[in-house]
């Protein structure tokens, strides 16, 4: 006897369990399939852990650089394991969350593997044997996994991908990152910050190319004078497994390192879930969704990674309230993909929403652009990460926010101002006549905003 | 606070009864002025019946579906501890609720109100021009509007007139709109509790103008309802709003037009001059008197008077589905010729729709002319946030009497319809004094 659900959720991830708790909040009863721990890649393998990474990248910064602030110390010892150590600990807490707020939300976990038999059908396959869903909507949140270079095996122990960087417990004293974007910077990161010799591959002409040109040439100048080595315009060829680690084939030569990152995108996972069978079509390796994130079969939805870019955590979360909310009969206003603030968390930090200088520019509006230096920042000097900018590029006519980019202390947090604002339409106008706390490193956004009006006062 | 009475609206001249469709407010609901109390149903539209003053809706007294006359107690708004008693036992009468203190003017509803129609049925019009209402008495009078709720005697009587309504809409629509020209108040939002956001401006400035789709009409039928187009569907939903709420008045006068005629022919008489219209002549006029009476050249603001200081002058233009009324900028500045040859590629644009955001938007004047329909005389609907708006018949011969007798001359009646709130009825009589004089003594249109 099949069990009956209004909602069966494939897959827990950032999408899928903002799905099944927002559905189960509207009066629903869910069922969430997963094959891992709940909470997904983010949660376990990916945005979490490698934020806890990130975070011990800092603290070592910090106690190297503490005689800066007059603080001496002496034999300082980082170790690697334990930094992985507490990264697992952090996902694990994160996951066990997850499972609470299910527990709270009386949302059925069924661990396995979830597969499409029919558009009211879910089949799990677990540990205990196989079991049907039977679901009046269904939601495909399967999200991605790392891709490699054609040829290339990802065998997680000399060519790693995220899953393993998070994972290994030994750190190695050289590595090669391939794919300069979010997850090959922060990496690169943390590996260096312990100290293990770093260098980054990018195939296009900078790093983080989806960042403003100004972000990526100030993140790619700090993290040289930081020792890591970055190469832009490298196309890799080949990489070899041999010996004591790899050699990376470039067209300017042979890199050779302990180990290889592959960090050149992900693809969706769509393989092995029933698409084909129930003829859900695809676009682009992505599932096609409707504004209300329903695919071509009516009553199946696919939100998150697997339904197309920008493939980000929150992105994916706004897109499962959307779905959920569709499936119980509510009108969601559906997602505003040019207003998804895109973060990499490296240090500096660099985040971002809407249109690049450069983009603007190139969609003939006129436009005018202010940038404010955080040395100009009394809260900035203060914590000493004077590093970094934020810069606003607005529409010269109506004042419209048309891109913020910023990189420095904080910038994922500060980022919201301009979020925010977006949302509600606000202008240059608004953002300026809003009372920024002093001093805060909030400021800065304000003050480029004078800037793009000529009006900056602190430069 | 006092007790006020709901009533059944009156929402166009010919209505006795309306039907309540739905009540949006429920009996202990809290209401606030402007807000939307009910839904009613006129012969010629659904209206939404909106309340002026604030308070609870104590009583329902017409439930919905229930019709009710004109004038009827249809309920009471105070507030929670307020005695309504004696109020809701009026209603038993059934018939209209006895006239407020304060008379009415004849044609319209009682001057003071707590309430008014959100929109008010289009009336039945020409172009631009009203078949002329049953004019409000020109004078200090609120303007004509009808009212749902009346104040109780011991209520503060409600302002005359009241500022226009707050539109709920987003900075960058805001300014997208100013500087597009387009009237926020006529935008449907499409944001968060119908706030107005930058698309729905951009769909509005960019989307005027699509044609009609062309209803199925079975042969014989009595009828056909023809769906609005969107231009149809902008100006129902403005002209309330620049007829209502604006009072208008209306000063007429005839002006000799035969030298301006023997001039107008002798200008199109010479090679390679842009030929002149009549109406060329009357923008030229208008700008230059704009310039010595800038009362006229006004807007009301709410709280002050804006005088412009440039004549933008807009000229209606008749379009199959409707009209536009592009803008002939800076008509102060230009010589007769260069109106004409302005005003005629404005025409043309318009009339293919090719008219760019700004050209249709900033007039400070406008000028609607019906002369080429031998219409003898009409008024004219303001524009707002335009003051006045001069509604120009045809050239007609009639007999005149000169100073030896009777003759024939060529007579042009000019009537300035005025915002009583910018201007009062002499300011408006002085100007049109001045454009008749122009007119009349053509050459100082040429210097």
């Amino acid at each position: 006897m099949a069990k009956s659900f209004d909602v069966v959720v494939v897959g827990s991830g950032p999408g899928g369990y903002v799905a099944a708790i927002r559905a189960a909040q509207l009066g629903l009863s869910v069922a969430a399939v997963e094959d891992d721990r709940p909470g997904g890649v983010c949660l376990n393998w990916g945005c979490i852990p490698t934020k806890a990474l990130l975070r011990n990248a800092e603290v070592v910064h910090l106690v190297e650089h503490a005689e800066r602030f007059g603080i001496k110390v002496d034999n300082v010892r980082a170790d690697y394991a334990e930094a992985i150590k507490r990264s697992r600990g952090v996902a694990d807490r994160m996951a066990k969350g997850v499972e609470f707020l299910f527990r709270k939300n009386k949302i059925t976990l069924f661990p396995g593997t979830g597969t499409l038999t029919s558009k009211t059908s879910v089949e799990v396959k677990g540990a205990s044997g196989t079991e049907t869903l039977e679901a009046r909507a269904i939601i495909l949140a399967t999200g991605s996994e790392p891709r490699s270079l054609p040829g290339v095996t990802i065998d997680e122990k000399t060519v790693i991908s995220s899953n393993g960087a998070v994972r290994n417990e030994g750190r190695p004293a050289s590595l090669v990152v391939i794919g300069a974007g979010a997850v090959g910077m922060e990496f690169a990161d943390v590996y260096a910050a312990y100290g293990t010799r770093v260098t980054v591959l990018e195939a296009l002409d900078r790093v983080l190319p989806v960042e403003d040109a100004e972000a990526s040439a100030l993140v790619a100048r700090l993290f040289g004078r930081r020792g890591i080595t970055i190469k832009t315009g490298v196309k890799v060829s080949a990489v070899e497994v041999g010996g004591p680690g790899a050699v990376v084939e470039t067209g300017e030569g042979r890199i050779e390192a302990e180990q290889v990152l592959m960090a050149v995108g992900r693809g969706a996972r769509t393989a092995g879930i029933g698409l084909e069978g129930l003829g859900i079509e695809l676009e682009r390796g992505f599932v096609k969704v409707s504004p209300t994130m329903e695919t071509s079969v009516k009553g199946v939805y696919s939100i998150g990674d697997m339904a197309g870019a920008p493939l980000l955590a929150h992105k994916a979360m706004a897109e499962g309230v959307v779905a959920a909310e569709a499936i119980a009969g509510r009108t969601p206003r559906p997602l505003d993909y040019t207003n998804v603030p895109s973060c990499t968390y490296c240090r500096p930090q660099v985040a971002s929403i809407g249109f690049s200088e450069a983009k603007a520019r190139d969609n003939g509006r006129e436009i005018m652009v202010g940038k404010f230096p955080f040395t100009a920042s009394g809260k900035a000097v203060a914590l000493g990460e004077t590093d970094g900018f934020v810069k606003v590029v607005a529409d010269k006519a109506s004042g419209e926010i048309l891109g913020v980019h910023i990189v420095g202390p904080e910038a994922t947090e500060i980022i919201h101002e301009f979020a925010v604002g977006r949302t509600l339409e606000a202008t240059v106008e608004e953002i300026v006549h809003t009372i920024h706390a002093h001093p805060t490193l909030s400021e800065a956004a304000l003050e480029a905003t004078l800037a793009a009006l000529g009006q900056a006062i602190h430069v | 606070m006092a007790v006020s009475r709901v009533v059944m609206p009156k929402l166009s001249e010919q209505m006795e009864t309306g039907k309540i469709i739905k009540w949006l407010k429920q009996e202990g609901d809290r209401v606030q002025s402007g807000d939307i109390l009910a839904e009613v149903e006129t012969d010629k539209a659904d209206v939404e019946m909106e309340a002026f003053g604030s308070g609870v809706l104590r009583k329902i007294l017409v439930a919905a579906g229930s019709q009710a006359p004109v004038g009827a107690l249809i309920g009471v708004i105070g507030e929670p501890d307020d005695d309504i008693a004696s109020v809701v036992s009026q209603a038993g009468a059934g018939g209209p609720a006895p006239a407020a203190p304060a008379a009415a003017p004849a044609a319209a509803a009682p001057t003071e109100m707590a309430s008014r129609p959100a929109a008010v049925p289009p009336q039945p019009r020409g172009e631009d021009h009203a078949a002329r209402t049953p004019a409000p008495a020109a004078g200090p009078t609120a303007p004509a509007r009808a009212a749902a709720v009346e104040t109780a005697p011991a209520a503060r009587p409600a302002p005359p007139t009241e500022p226009p309504g707050r539109v709920k809409a987003s900075p960058l629509a805001r300014k997208i709109a100013a500087q597009s020209g387009v009237d926020l108040r006529l935008v449907q939002g499409s944001g968060p509790g119908g706030r107005v956001v930058r698309r729905d401006v951009e769909a509005v400035s960019t989307g005027a103008g699509r044609p009609a789709a062309v209803a199925a009409v079975a042969a014989g039928a009595e009828f056909e309802d023809r769906p609005l187009s969107q231009m149809r569907a902008a100006i129902a939903k403005r002209m309330p709003l620049s007829k209502a709420p604006v009072p208008h008045f209306y000063v007429s006068s005839d002006v000799a037009m035969d030298r301006g005629w023997a001039l107008r022919e002798e200008l199109n008489g010479l090679q390679g001059q842009p030929k002149i219209s009549v109406n060329d002549l009357v923008v030229r006029a208008c700008a230059l008197a704009l310039l010595q009476h800038p009362g006229v050249n006004a807007s009301f603001q709410g709280e002050s008077i804006r005088v412009f200081h440039r004549a933008h002058i807009g000229i209606a233009v008749a379009l199959e589905d409707g009209l536009i009324t592009p803008v002939l900028r800076d008509a102060h500045a230009k010589s007769l010729g260069q109106i004409a040859t302005e005003a005629r590629d404005l025409a043309e644009r318009a009339r293919q729709r090719k008219l760019r955001a700004p050209e249709m938007s900033g007039a400070t004047f406008s000028i609607s002319n019906l002369g080429m329909f031998e219409v003898t005389e009409f008024s004219a609907i303001i524009n707002p946030p335009e003051g006045a708006i001069l509604a120009v018949g045809t050239v007609r011969t009639t007999p005149v009497v000169t100073d030896t007798g009777v003759g024939v001359g060529r007579r042009m009646m000019l009537t300035l319809s005025c915002d009583h709130r910018v201007m009062d009825g002499a300011m408006g009589a002085r100007f049109l004094q001045d454009v008749k004089q122009l007119l009349e003594e053509p050459l100082r249109l040429l210097v």
